[in-house]
């Protein structure tokens, strides 16, 4: 037999990250990814910061004031809406995973993705307001 | 009236670096893709490889990826995936070694779908898919409609053509070698529809089990939106890990 | 001593049928195909596992060979047939008249054939025009060219045959006046092979004429091609006939979810590139409406053409012509170890291969009986394995 051609292992494991020409379900998946690594390294820093706690108000007092400044307040609103985007999603995920819903599944990312949406603004509201 | 395409075609021989080979036609515009990669053969360079037989989608042995997408060129018009300027990229299916231009070895394809235990033609259907309508004009339940005579079951080739677009179209099928994959998995599911007894039943819901079966795919859903017969695989594959969820539970208290 | 080795050109069902049973027969089998299985005529066949009914009044030893074989390919590969028999619908009253001839005729080839009451014909078809005159049923079938050619290969390699896809041959050797073997050009990687061959078989459909003028000889094909229209949605159970005489569109051939119509038939020069008529599309769609109303507002899925290898008689109009096939040993012409079968359909492949492949074993001096009537086919998916 001819030698045949494949590609490389780091290519077919990564085409997922691709969404070009690919349908909702895909757009889905890679969201779902892409939150969860977010979220991933969110919780990392978040046990970083917590560990300063140990150092006593000199090391605590002037995080707080960081965390009280509009950039890192904007942040917080993108963590808000990759926890609402993942877990909403998740919930669609866990549904039609088991054979519920399976014919609904693009409009069920559409709705779900709207509350999503709306939770983002109402929240990002609550942050910036108070 | 015809039309004039640039075909920009992958290519690839033993030995050699991949390219593309771009290739003007002129067919008619009511030509398919595949009509217009034959022109191409035939008028241009007859070493390009590609797999076609039937041209009507039955056999599934022409899928490929038309700008990208996982289509059959058998059934796709060229006015329909080219605006009329630029080339039209075709390349072979993805998730299968390539063995040169755009035929693919589906050597481990026919493996798996060997194992699904799914027969090409189904007889559980109680009628076949003709929309009922009576020659009287009043719309009738087609289960209604009697068998031909000496015809003891009817039958018919399954929607399933075996083509591997849903297998290019996975994003597991693209990082594991093993993944039994949706064409499989969805053959699974039709042959436990076809089983003559619950024994069989069962032993096919077994096959469906395991780190490379049902458990394996991560709900892309891309299967379902690229599959030109409507077989919904995913929709096939979440039913099957519903069945294996009632068993283990069943089998759990001890029933 | 190895047994003698037989090439075959050509991987449509007469190629893949010869290899099958001369596998069978104990023979070392090579298959070169320029392309993939089935990419050639048959593979754009029409699908019907003919009951010989299209041919019991004018071409009957044509229609003989069709219900003989039709029940030999129910046996042997059961799980690649549809099988709900077939209608032959007469919607006016000069079908009708053509009746009586219909069923005397089936009667003389021994084809199995009911006169069905209307309200009959209604029940188990629907859709069928409402002007229907009579329907009359015989036992039609539906197959799928690709697999039905994939099964006859995986046989034949489990039978130690070897397949050679995307093979292209460009000549034909020879050492005098015999033919010695084939030289090829291996498309997949570039290379060209030569390959020896105690008998080479020339089993190229309408191609058959220039791979024989690479051997030296002539072969009378005329390559007839056909127009056919797939439509996505089936609009009938069974197949359905026109009852008359052969005419354009005169059956409309239900297959999973779809229905095709079929055919047309005109001469043309070159079978690799068939421009398809737009007229032609036109006249299947008028024809189909007539057995099956509302064909035409089916959604179109698929217009295909391929050239039939028709064995001409010179100056005959194409739909006089025979559709039986024919051996044609070429040592009559003063060349040797070279063979053509031609002609045919997919329905007769078997039949087809007995032929040339007791002509083959003759030639060669084996005596070794065909048991390809009863020998089941092994699974089509085994080809690729």
């Amino acid at each position: 037999m001819a030698t045949q051609l494949q590609s490389s292992r780091l290519r077919r494991t990564a085409q997922w990250a691709d969404v070009r020409r690919r349908g909702m379900g895909m757009w889905a998946y890679t969201l779902n990814r892409v939150t969860g690594i977010g979220l991933l390294v969110y919780l990392y820093l978040h046990l970083v910061v917590l560990s300063m706690l140990a150092g006593g108000p000199d090391m605590w007092d002037p995080f707080v004031n960081l965390a009280r400044s509009p950039l890192f307040l904007a942040l917080d609103v993108i963590l808000i809406a990759g926890w609402l985007i993942h877990g909403l999603n998740g919930i669609r995920v866990t549904l039609t995973g088991l054979g519920f819903g399976t014919r609904s599944q693009k409009s069920l990312f559409v709705g779900l993705m709207l509350i999503a949406g709306i939770g983002t603004v109402v929240m990002g509201i609550m942050v910036f307001g108070s | 009236m015809t039309l004039e395409v640039a075909l920009k075609v992958f290519r690839y021989k033993a030995g050699q670096p991949a390219r593309y080979d771009t290739f003007r036609v002129r067919v008619p515009h009511t030509a398919s893709v595949l009509d217009a990669i034959e022109a191409a053969w035939a008028q241009h360079d007859r070493s390009l490889t590609f797999r076609h037989a039937c041209h009507h989608a039955s056999c599934g042995s022409c899928a490929m990826r038309i700008d990208g997408r996982e289509k059959l060129p058998c059934i796709t018009p060229v006015r329909d995936v080219w605006r009329g300027r630029g080339d039209l990229r075709i390349e072979p299916l993805r998730n299968f070694p390539i063995v040169s231009d755009l035929v693919v070895d589906v050597s481990g394809f026919f493996q798996r779908m060997s194992t699904s235990g799914m027969v090409i033609t189904r007889t559980a259907e109680s009628y076949l898919p003709v929309a009922a309508g009576a020659a009287d004009g009043r719309p009738r339940d087609a289960r209604s409609v009697t068998l031909p005579e000496g015809v003891a079951r009817v039958n018919r080739f399954e929607n399933c053509i075996e083509c591997g677009i849903c297998i290019s179209a996975c994003p597991t099928m693209a990082a594991s070698d093993k993944f039994m994959g949706p064409a499989a998995l969805a053959g699974i599911y039709r042959a436990r529809l076809e089983a003559p007894d619950e024994a069989e039943s069962t032993r096919l819901l077994g096959f469906a089990d395991g780190e490379h079966g049902v458990w394996r795919c991560h709900s892309g859903w891309e299967c379902t939106e690229a599959c030109p017969q409507g077989v919904d695989p995913a929709g096939a594959i979440m039913l099957l890990r519903r069945d294996l969820v009632k068993h283990r539970i069943r089998k759990l208290f001890g029933r | 001593m190895s047994p003698p080795h037989v090439i075959i050109i050509g991987a449509g069902s007469t190629g893949a049928a010869t290899a099958h049973d001369l596998a069978l027969r104990g023979l070392r089998v090579t298959v070169i195909e320029r392309g993939e299985v089935a990419s050639g005529t048959t593979g754009r066949n029409h699908c019907l596992l003919h009951s010989g009914g299209r041919y019991c009044v004018k071409d009957q030893e044509s229609a003989i060979e069709c219900i003989d074989e039709n029940m030999i390919l129910r046996r042997i590969m059961p799980d690649v047939l549809e099988l709900n028999d077939g209608l032959f619908v007469a919607v006016t009253e000069d079908d009708l008249a053509f009746k009586e001839k219909f069923l005397g005729g089936c009667e003389a080839c021994r084809i199995p054939a009911r006169d069905l009451p209307l309200q009959r014909a209604f029940e188990v078809e629907p859709l069928l025009n409402p002007k229907t005159l009579a329907a009359v049923q015989v036992p039609d079938g539906v197959f799928e060219p690709f697999r039905f050619c994939l099964a006859f290969l995986a046989t034949a390699r489990r039978n130690g045959a070897i397949v050679r896809t995307y093979c292209e041959v460009n000549e034909v050797t020879r050492s005098g006046q015999s033919v010695t073997g084939v030289t090829f050009v291996d498309h997949r990687t570039g290379k060209t092979e030569t390959i020896g061959a105690d008998i080479v078989v020339n089993a190229t459909g309408p191609w058959a004429g220039e791979i024989a003028e690479m051997a030296g000889v002539d072969v009378p094909v005329s390559p007839t091609a056909g127009v056919m229209v797939t439509v996505g949605k089936r609009l009938n159970n069974m197949v359905v006939n026109r009852l008359n005489k052969p005419s354009d569109g005169d059956i409309v051939v239900p297959q999973r979810t779809t229905s095709i119509i079929g055919t047309t038939s005109w001469a043309v020069g070159d079978p690799d590139l068939i421009p398809i008529p737009q007229e032609h599309v036109d006249k299947m769609f008028q024809q189909g409406e007539m057995l099956l109303p509302g064909i035409r507002q089916a959604p179109l899925r698929g217009v295909m053409a391929v050239a039939r290898p028709l064995i001409s008689k010179g100056g005959v109009d194409e739909r006089e012509v025979s559709r039986t096939f024919e051996c044609f040993d070429h040592k009559r012409d003063g060349i040797d170890g070279f063979v053509t079968i031609s002609g045919g359909k997919t329905t007769t492949a078997r039949a087809m291969a007995e032929k040339v492949s007791d002509m083959v074993c003759h030639k060669l001096g084996i005596e070794a009986e065909c048991r390809t009537r009863d020998a089941p086919l092994a699974s089509y998916r085994l080809f690729y394995q």
